[in-house]
């Protein structure tokens, strides 16, 4: 069973995983995925964060870099870099920063 | 109906998957289930489970507690802390109620630390007086 990190959870400190994780808790430090990482809404990340594609819901703050996609739904919030292949921006997302396509 | 291995009473709200790592500090509320590997302090509100092939190098805090993987740190739990067979734990146990199945490997001190008030009778203990002492 693939990992989430729920509602009441808090973790500092360093995540990694080699499967999907799903946040909906709060994540301070570091996060590597080598998978696909959902951010629900609501979710705080104040990490910088590593993964194959990212849904982002809630809230990043910190860069983020992804081998695959990375997606910012509406009333998502970013505030950091991103790199990734493919980057789409919801309308209603919140984003501040740079955004690095690999080009 | 015997118990199968595995499989879990808690809510499904927060697992920690196999492949997962975690170096530092989890808090939280509500029960958490652990497959994955732990460096560092666990504190939840509820039930915790350390799953077969999970383990946590660390102090670990929850309102019950259930082993099946491995242990190296203290536990403080306000009910019961289950060691199940095939579990390998080094540390304190420190919970209102404390068993250890056949089959876990223990290293530690056990503190279960229950009262037993007089107007216990009638409660499941079984009759006053006939406690074995």
């Amino acid at each position: 069973m693939a990992t989430v990190i729920g509602q009441g959870i808090i973790i500092e400190g360093e995540v990694t995983s080699d499967e999907a994780v799903v946040v909906a808790g709060t994540v301070r430090g570091k996060l590597t995925v080598d998978g696909p990482l959902t951010i629900e809404a609501g979710a705080v990340v104040e990490a910088d964060v590593g993964a194959t594609s990212l849904s982002l819901g809630g809230s990043i703050t910190g860069n983020v870099t992804a081998t695959d996609r990375v997606d910012l739904l509406a009333g998502s919030r970013l505030v950091g870099d991103v790199k990734a292949g493919r980057v789409t921006i919801a309308d209603g997302a919140v984003f501040k920063g740079s955004v690095d396509m690999d080009v | 109906m015997p118990a199968k291995r595995g499989t879990s009473s808690i809510s499904d709200a927060n697992v920690l998957g196999k492949s997962l790592r975690v170096r530092g500090r989890l808090s939280g509320e509500g029960d958490l289930r652990i497959e994955g590997e732990i460096e560092g302090e666990v504190r939840v509100s509820g039930a915790l489970e350390l799953c077969d092939g999970g383990s946590v190098s660390g102090n670990v805090a929850a309102r019950s507690v259930m082993i099946e993987g491995s242990l190296t740190g203290d536990v403080a739990a306000e009910g019961a802390v289950l060691i199940r067979a095939g579990a390998r734990v080094t540390g304190n146990m420190n919970g209102a109620e404390v068993s250890l199945e056949e089959g876990a490997a223990f290293t530690g001190r056990i503190e279960a630390d229950f009262e037993l008030p007089d107007g216990l009778a009638g409660g499941g203990a079984g009759p006053r007086g006939r406690r074995a002492r």
